[in-house]
């Protein structure tokens, strides 16, 4: 600078001023044209002048007032996706995987288990919403049920009068069909063959109409006109006419239904789907019932299920069901004087997940929304877990690439650029995931299925399966990019070049408190399922094993059927004579969830005071053969007159049935009640027993001796060691007796487990995930210590230079993660305690949750976390320091 | 047909390009600017408007031409494109049809 120029400068403090705000682009072209024009001002007008307009002219340039050159012409930046660009990208993304081979297995791996187990999760909520769906006229179908009050509670019903269908035809135009179905059972015969169906229905015609169930032989238009026409599925056909049904003359066949009524095959429809909430292999018609059981024409046969089909709206669209409801809701009260019970509506869409009916109203394919919330909670849970994994493992990983971002920033990558780049990287691990997971879906599909009994496949050919996989993709990527991309991104060149990366990651204090973060909640996760596990497995064994107030091992129970019912003492008698055989009883009941209740009045009863009992009919060898106690008075029997007199009653209650009356087990004896219209006398008071699952209480029970009535059960109580060939000795004193029907029976203990199937499953699925979740929560901890541990190699290193021992070293290590997870168990221990406290209130008799259940998950969370740390920090900490230390 | 349109001082400034012929930049429009016209413009409005004119295309830049007396620092240099001169031509064609049609003693009465 010479010295003359130095008094025509223009002022520092604005030159400063345009340098420090003007937009960088122009600023070299704006400070020259200015200190041009000052000279010529500065010649023109002198120094005072000049300055004036100089700074006027400055602020005439600075933001806001200045034009921003948009920079495209000197060095234009190729866009992101250039061919070589993308190759760039792919290349170095390729090398990365392979590099660090241990987390791209444990990213991609974590990933790809999360995602399989979401994509079964779907398939298998996408199934269950499903259900019914294949009825054309799915969105106009209800099905009418009831709200009963009866004493003791408000019951929903999901059955119906008989004759209420015909009244809905007839007084609402609303309506454009119904139908109802009820249930019937028997054995069907032609010549010698006879078979048994499992699953009869009686249906009215309309039932074809109404519901897209097909007639493979038959029409369906005059179907079931007649009373005595017989309908057969499919797989009932092929049992009784052999696989090759088609090409016989089936049509117009002849068939006995429990020997006696004709029926004429009219025609054969294909299997129930599997998505059907109603399953049946025998159609009768509704004529033939109300033939055969006048009952069923009265309003008080409360029994069947009435379907109606509204019309749609002069638009085609389903009609408002609200409108309909109000006005069927009193139709039973004006055909039935004094019913009050109102009538409501359920679409057809929620029978299957939503169906709770009391005493057993409800029948054929049936599951609980529950199941679905539990499995969507639980997939989403693992989900999280896995995409946690993956930000937490890319972020530490960052720090590998810190020195390539901050190459690619000075040779001109810009932040949109790196941001592309990184998202394109998580989208092609998420691609490469979402390819593991189908190959593993694919291999687990068999024992899912096993495990949520069902026949699911995934469903290649199908569109929406393949844009729901690429919507889910790109939602991954994004969630495991976004976080790796900005921050990444984010880094400033020069620091991470001259200071270094550990420079650079020294003050990332805010990247570590966020990984931090993310391993809590996934332990949090983990440990929360953990504890639930437990606490389901140990409320299932405390079903198992809970005294039921009778002994159900070795008891076996032969159902009896037609003739048999009204005269079993021969079979009883033969079973008696069986050497494996201990006892043997007759019985309406095998014990299992019983629900035959009714009202009963007593002596000394308060008028409205009115509960529901539920009652059996046994004999005299019942008590001993189900190993009951007695609280007070004497059993049934035979040789005492008054208890087999008929019109007379002898009656055995429980406990709670005489402390209900008012009575103590001692007191009640003598009593007299009237049961069923009949009278009689309470002979004795059996210890309480529970003969409902365990969800609920026990309540009053009444035992009815009537040897001249009907009997459905045998009751066989088997020597211990001798099942197997009593069994045969049985059915072959059985296949005597009733040489008509085949034998069908049962063991009582299975029986009761059978009722918490339920709940055994959503044990073994919680089961299933919590070592899932567990699993993957490990992987990304044992990356995140490898991570740690390659971090920390030089402190190490000089650790034990200066005498660190391994012990100590391990123990740093391993600390700061142990920490975490005994947070997350802070965090987790409430959580499941609450989750877990509202499942066992679903059971009136339940363990206690006590302090252990979640000290065991404590212990077995840290010790998991310890054995994964442990690994990677005790290989960090036997590392020879001459090693690490050598290289700088 | 629709001409993207040009403002009265972006139109002026456009000119100047033009008659500089090569020499436009910052300095020398404004000069001529206030020479000619002898209007007082500020430095900043001047720069914008020749960012805005290159933005619509009727100019453009190329950086170039550093002196001493600016301390060494390029100047950007200013150059009409077709475009820019096709739309001062259909400028002075528009006025010059809008003059045409004037009648005779209008501007003579109310101009006087």
């Amino acid at each position: 600078m010479k010295a003359p120029q130095f008094s025509n400068r223009p002022p520092r403090w604005a030159q400063r001023l345009l340098a420090w705000l003007h937009p960088s682009e122009t600023l070299e072209e704006v400070e020259g044209d200015l200190d041009e024009l000052y000279t010529y001002w500065h010649r023109r007008a002198g120094k005072t002048e000049a300055t004036m307009r100089y700074v006027l002219n400055v602020v005439s340039v600075l933001p806001p007032f200045v034009r921003r050159r948009q920079r495209k012409e000197a060095h234009q930046t190729p866009s992101n996706f250039h061919p070589a660009m993308l190759r760039s990208y792919f290349k170095i993304a390729f090398r990365h995987l392979i590099k660090n081979r241990v987390y791209s297995f444990i990213n991609i791996g974590g990933l790809a288990l999360g995602m399989a187990c979401c994509l079964l999760i779907s398939l298998y909520v996408y199934d269950e919403l499903s259900y019914d769906r294949f009825n054309t006229h799915y969105e106009h179908i209800y099905r009418l049920v009831e709200k009963q009050q009866q004493p003791g509670g408000i019951y929903d019903v999901a059955a119906t009068p008989g004759p209420l269908a015909a009244t809905l035809t007839k007084d609402f135009p609303d309506v454009q069909q119904v139908t109802r179905v009820g249930r019937w059972s028997g054995l069907l015969s032609q010549g010698r063959r006879s078979v048994e169906s499992n699953q009869m229905l009686v249906v009215d015609p309309g039932f074809f109409r109404m519901f897209s169930y097909r007639l493979l032989v038959g029409n369906p238009l005059t179907v079931f006109r007649a009373p005595d026409e017989v309908i057969f599925s499919e797989a009932m056909a092929e049992r009784f006419f052999g696989a090759n049904w088609r090409q016989q003359n089936v049509l117009g066949q002849s068939f006995k239904l429990n020997n006696e009524k004709m029926l004429m095959l009219v025609g054969v429809a294909e299997n129930p789907p599997v998505q059907s909430h109603i399953e049946f292999d025998v159609l009768l018609p509704f004529k033939w019932l109300e033939r055969n059981d006048e009952w069923s024409m009265k309003w008080n046969s409360n029994s069947y299920h009435t379907y109606v089909q509204l019309k749609p709206d002069p638009s085609g669209e389903p009609a408002d069901p609200a409108a309909f409801a109000d006005k069927v809701r009193h139709q039973l009260k004006r055909y039935d004087v004094g019913n009050e019970t109102p009538l409501l509506l359920q679409p057809l869409s929620e029978i299957y997940l939503y169906s709770k009916f009391a005493f057993e109203t409800d029948h054929g394919r049936r599951s609980d929304i529950a199941y679905i919330r539990i499995f969507v909670t639980v997939g989403l849970i693992v989900l999280l877990i896995a995409v946690i994994n993956f930000i937490n493992l890319a972020t530490a990983r960052a720090s590998q690439r810190a020195r390539e971002v901050g190459v690619r920033k000075s040779v001109g990558a810009q932040r949109g650029s790196l941001v592309t780049q990184f998202l394109g990287e998580a989208l092609l691990m998420t691609v490469l995931a979402v390819a593991v997971s189908l190959a593993l879906a694919q291999l687990l599909l068999p024992l899912f299925n096993d495990l949520a009994n069902k026949n699911l496949e995934i469903p290649y050919p199908l569109p929406v399966f393949w844009l729901t996989l690429a919507g889910f993709t790109a939602f991954v990527s994004l969630l495991t990019g976004l976080y790796p991309a900005f921050f990444l991104s984010s880094f400033r060149p020069i620091r991470v070049l001259k200071v270094g990366v550990a420079g650079h990651f020294s003050n990332v204090k805010a990247g570590r408190g966020f990984r931090q973060t993310l391993v809590i909640g996934q332990f949090v996760l983990s440990i929360a399922l953990a504890i639930s596990t437990i606490v389901i497995y140990r409320q299932l064994s405390y079903m198992q094993n809970t005294k039921l107030g009778f002994d159900q091992s070795q008891l076996l129970y032969v159902r009896l059927k037609g003739d048999l019912r009204g005269k079993s003492q021969p079979l009883k008698r033969e079973v008696e004579q069986l050497p494996g055989v201990e006892q043997v009883s007759t019985a309406t009941s095998n014990l299992v969830n019983m629900n035959n209740s009714s009202k009963i009045e007593w002596e000394g009863q308060v008028p409205k005071d009115e509960f529901l009992i539920t009652n059996m009919n046994v004999d005299a060898d019942f008590v001993k053969t189900v190993g009951m106690s007695l609280a007070a008075g004497r059993n049934f029997s035979a040789r005492i007159t008054s208890d087999t007199l008929s019109t007379l009653g002898a009656y055995l209650i429980n406990e709670t049935a005489a402390k209900r009356m008012g009575w103590t087990p001692v007191s009640a004896v003598g009593k007299r009640v009237k049961f069923w219209g009949t009278d009689g006398t309470i002979v004795g008071v059996v210890k309480d027993f529970h003969f409902r699952p365990l969800h609920v209480g026990i309540e009053p029970f009444i035992f009815r001796f009537r040897p001249k009535e009907f009997y459905f059960t045998l009751l066989v109580k088997t020597k211990p060691g001798l099942v197997a060939r009593t069994l045969t000795d049985i059915t072959q004193v059985y296949k005597k007796i009733d040489p008509d029907h085949p034998i069908s029976y049962g063991f009582v203990d299975q029986d009761l487990d059978a009722q918490y199937r339920s709940e055994q499953r959503i044990g073994r699925i919680i089961l299933c995930f919590a070592i899932l979740t567990i699993l993957v929560s490990c992987l990304g901890l044992f990356g995140l210590t490898a991570f740690t541990a390659e971090q920390r190699t030089k402190e190490i290193g000089v650790r034990k230079v200066l005498g660190a021992s391994v012990a100590s070293i391990v123990a740093l290590l391993s600390k700061d993660f142990l920490k975490l997870v005994l947070i997350a168990l802070l965090i987790a221990s409430p959580l499941a305690w609450y989750a877990m406290n509202y499942w066992l209130e679903s059971f009136v008799y339940r363990i206690e949750m006590q302090w252990w259940i979640f000290a065991l998950a404590a212990v077995l969370a840290l010790g998991i976390a310890l054995l994964t740390v442990s690994y990677q920090s005790v290989k960090a900490a036997l590392m020879n320091p001459v090693k690490s230390l050598r290289s700088e | 047909m629709r001409r993207t349109y040009l403002g009265e001082f972006e139109e002026i400034v456009l000119l100047m390009v033009a008659i500089l012929d090569g020499d436009a930049y910052g300095v020398t429009v404004s000069q001529e600017i206030e020479q000619h016209t002898g209007r007082q413009v500020t430095f900043g409005t001047v720069h914008n408007t020749l960012i805005r004119l290159e933005e619509k295309g009727f100019v453009t830049s190329l950086l170039g031409g550093s002196t001493a007396e600016r301390g060494g620092r390029r100047k950007r240099l200013f150059k009409v494109t077709a475009l820019g001169s096709r739309a001062l031509q259909d400028i002075q064609q528009l006025r010059n049809e809008l003059w045409q049609l004037l009648p005779p003693n209008t501007l003579k009465l109310g101009g006087s």
